[in-house]
């Protein structure tokens, strides 16, 4: 036999398998400090609740939902699923994807007829309606349970033109203005700016004294398509109106449209065009945006990366324009069960599950969650108001707490209809802003040219019977 | 043929093994049922799918005849991916053959650490097209990108080129990924007609005294035409095709200024859930490629011939 010294190949294996597992035993007893790392909660995570389903469940359930901007809330989402299921005696799996590859696979797997039995988007989904089932059962208990489902999310998932719940939105997420405090505090707004005109004059005090730029985007990104409909909305424009007649060609849009011009010529750089959904996070980390609208989710991400731009951000509600001060929601939580789901009623009461416990996802989820049905989570409010995962100030995400008054739905004032979500997907309002704000072209041009592009879409779906008026 | 006219009788399954004909359909059944079902079923569908009303939602298939050509021929969007898509595949093939080229010759060269530089060369070929590409995107993100901190830091720029935020610059990085993906595929095609050329129809040459660029045009290029040809179709029908590129790197953007067909066909098909005009857009590909496909196969023809 040759000799090899000490380490012969099964003594290696030993050592490293040892080691590999001492390594993982010490990040799993690393101590966490709350959901996520980052430092220790202050409070104590919600109980779960548990109720009886209203019938005898068995059989699988499988679920297909994205990977959340904040990881704790899935390591809580997949303990809590399975845990629901053995209590039931129903086999949960959780599937997690990246949010960009859901559309796609929902597409797949309806026009394939088999899938998973649950599927949970981050915008609407109304564009499958016919292939899902109506969740007007689940909705209707909730209401009764837990009191009126919010305004904004009903919008996003009751198609008015069919009357069908084409989807269930527990939940959503606010899109507030993160902004840095000591840019802002030397040009006179300490406490950021409270109406676009303030954030265009500040906006470009900060560029030319302190060479910084704000982050508004206009690319073909999540972000930029709720950036555009902010200042539309707050300029008293639409895309639909209350009946789903395309109004998108009005003074009040080419008004919204020529402040972008003055807002990109003043206050932004070309990077404004290239950007994908994470790119105003990475800007405001890095410390070289002074303005983005955005979830908590970039600030969450800065406390552990770099604190000391996480100390500098503060938060303003949907900035005022002449008509309104309104914002998108940020994110929409849409669950829908396809119509080949072969265990709707596991699903059912699953959803109803989940909602009864948005106190616990909201906390998971490190405050990035809000419920559709506001007194699931009493303690919000609270944990707004005194932020449990380590803001400084303690209140920095007060702001949030009245977010439902200034947030509304992406079809706004109509519903998420699958023709606002056609528009949606092929950013339209953004190209509409930036062809303005690079000269291409004028702004009356370009409203017209987003108008031609949507009033096709609009009539498209309209003869699918999926969208209402004449 | 011999061979069955000597062969022993047996049992029929023996005799069917004997028979070249159906030996030659048996061992090509696989492949045949592989490519119907993986590319003329999807194709048939997309055909069928255009002249439909199937949305994502909604698979139930009504004709609708040429609506969905008359929408996508309305939307000035679909005219400048169906540009795009020539453009870049125009640029991207002329500058792959060129550099090809090059690179092919440096290739059979002799040099120490040949086989390192080979494996190198390779690596952006096989690499995954959508992590070379999310390592571009970094490369060139307005923030970070290292290519802009070089060039800053050379006194060459004073601010950010911001890459993917203009036109012209968001093209031009969308080819240059294009092109060093696909030149080490093309390299490697042409290395290996520069290696099937005899070596001396080269020393004859140079007996002669013909000079490098004489034999380069007149000798080794028209040696290894077909080989050419090849790489050139191959590298034209991976940028034609491709979405994933354009679609990780701008999404088309700025303003729609780098959509292609393949990216704007998803947009619409899958992100917009209108199947029926997502594949109609798609089909446009159809033509081009099947030009393509004629070509390769004459060029593999004239391969066999020589």
């Amino acid at each position: 036999m040759p000799a090899y010294g000490p380490w012969t190949r099964r003594r290696f294996l030993q050592a490293t398998g040892v080691a590999g597992l001492g390594v993982a035993a010490g990040c799993a007893s690393e101590p966490g400090g709350g959901p996520g790392g980052g430092g220790q909660a202050t409070v104590p995570a919600p109980s779960t609740t548990f109720t009886e389903p209203a019938g005898r469940l068995s059989g699988g359930l499988s679920i297909l939902l994205w990977s959340h901007f904040v990881p704790s809330h899935d390591t809580w989402f997949d303990r809590f699923a399975r845990r629901w299921g053995e209590q039931v005696g129903v086999d949960v799996t959780v599937d997690h994807i990246a949010v960009a590859d859901i559309p796609a696979r929902t597409a797949a797997e309806l026009q394939a007829g088999q899938g998973h039995d649950i599927i949970q988007y981050i915008a609407t989904l109304s564009q499958y309606e016919q292939s899902v089932l109506d969740l007007a059962d689940v909705t209707q208990e909730a209401n009764n349970r837990w009191g009126t489902q919010l305004e904004l999310c009903r919008k996003s998932s009751l198609n008015p033109a069919t009357g069908k719940y084409y989807a269930y939105a527990p939940g959503w997420v606010p899109d507030p203005g993160d902004y840095r405090r000591s840019l802002w505090e030397p040009v006179g707004l300490p406490n950021g700016p409270s109406t676009w005109q303030e954030l265009l004059d500040g906006g470009a005090e900060i560029k030319r004294s302190q060479d910084v730029q704000l982050g508004l985007g206009m690319s073909q990104e999540i972000d930029s398509n709720m950036a555009g409909r902010a200042l539309l909305w707050s300029f008293g424009g639409a895309i639909q109106d209350a009946n789903e007649q395309v109004v998108i060609n009005s003074p009040q849009t080419v008004a919204a449209v020529e402040f972008m011009q003055r807002l990109y010529r003043d206050t932004m750089t070309p990077e404004v065009f290239s950007w994908n959904a994470a790119s105003n996070n990475q800007g405001l980390i890095a410390g070289e945006l002074s303005y983005i609208l955005n979830s908590i989710s970039a600030y969450r991400t800065s406390q552990g990366t770099n604190p000391q731009v996480a100390g500098d951000t503060h938060f303003v509600s949907a900035l005022a324009g002449p008509e309104a001060a309104i914002a998108a929601q940020h994110v929409m939580y849409n669950w829908i069960v396809p119509s080949h789901s072969r265990n709707a009623d596991a699903a059912k009461e699953f959803l109803l599950h989940y909602t009864a416990n948005m106190a616990s996802a909201a906390y998971h989820s490190k405050l990035y969650d809000f419920p559709a049905w506001p007194e699931l989570v009493p303690q919000l409010d609270g944990w707004l108001a005194d932020d449990p995962f380590g803001s400084t100030p303690p209140d920095k995400l007060a702001v949030l707490r009245n977010a439902v008054d200034w947030a509304t739905n992406i079809g706004h004032p109509g519903p998420a209809s699958p023709a606002a979500g056609e528009v949606f997907g092929q950013y339209i309002i953004p190209n509409m802003y930036a062809r303005a704000a690079r000269g291409e072209m004028n702004p009356e041009q370009t409203v017209a040219r987003a108008e031609a592009q949507i009033r096709p879409i609009f009539d498209k779906w309209r003869q699918r019977g999926l969208v209402g008026g004449a | 043929m011999s061979s069955r006219a000597t062969a022993p009788q047996g049992s029929p399954l023996r005799q069917l093994a004997d028979r070249e004909g159906f030996l030659a359909w048996a061992m090509l059944l696989p492949a045949v049922v592989y490519i119907v079902l993986v590319v003329a079923v999807p194709f048939g569908l997309a055909v069928a799918f255009a002249f439909s009303d199937v949305t994502a939602g909604d698979p139930s298939y009504d004709w609708v005849g040429l609506r969905n050509f008359a929408r996508i021929f309305e939307d000035p969007v679909f005219w400048k991916a169906l540009g795009n898509t020539f453009v870049f595949t125009a640029v991207s093939m002329a500058l792959i053959i060129v550099l090809g080229k090059v690179l092919a010759n440096i290739l059979v060269a002799d040099f120490h650490g040949k086989w390192v530089v080979r494996f190198l060369v390779l690596l952006p070929w096989t690499t995954p097209v959508a992590l070379s590409t999310v390592a571009w995107l970094w490369l060139y993100d307005s923030v970070y990108s290292p290519i802009d901190w070089v060039l800053r830091n050379l006194g060459l720029i004073e601010n950010h080129l911001y890459f993917l935020g203009r036109p012209e610059l968001a093209t031009a990085s969308v080819i240059a990924v294009h092109v060093w993906r696909l030149v080490p595929l093309a390299a490697v095609i042409m290395m290996v007609g520069l290696l099937g050329i005899p070596t001396d129809v080269q020393d004859a040459a140079k007996v002669d005294g013909v000079g490098f660029w004489r034999r380069m045009f007149e000798v080794t290029i028209p040696l290894t035409m077909p080989l050419i040809a090849v790489a050139a179709l191959f590298g034209a029908i991976f940028t034609f095709t491709d979405m994933a590129v354009v679609y990780i790197l701008t999404r088309g953007g700025p303003t729609n200024s780098t959509q292609v067909l393949s990216s704007w066909a998803f947009i619409v098909g899958i992100e917009g859930g209108d199947i029926g005009q997502g594949a109609a857009i798609a089909l446009f590909l159809f033509p081009l490629l099947l030009a393509a496909a004629v070509l390769i196969l004459r060029a593999v023809r004239k391969i066999e011939v020589f």
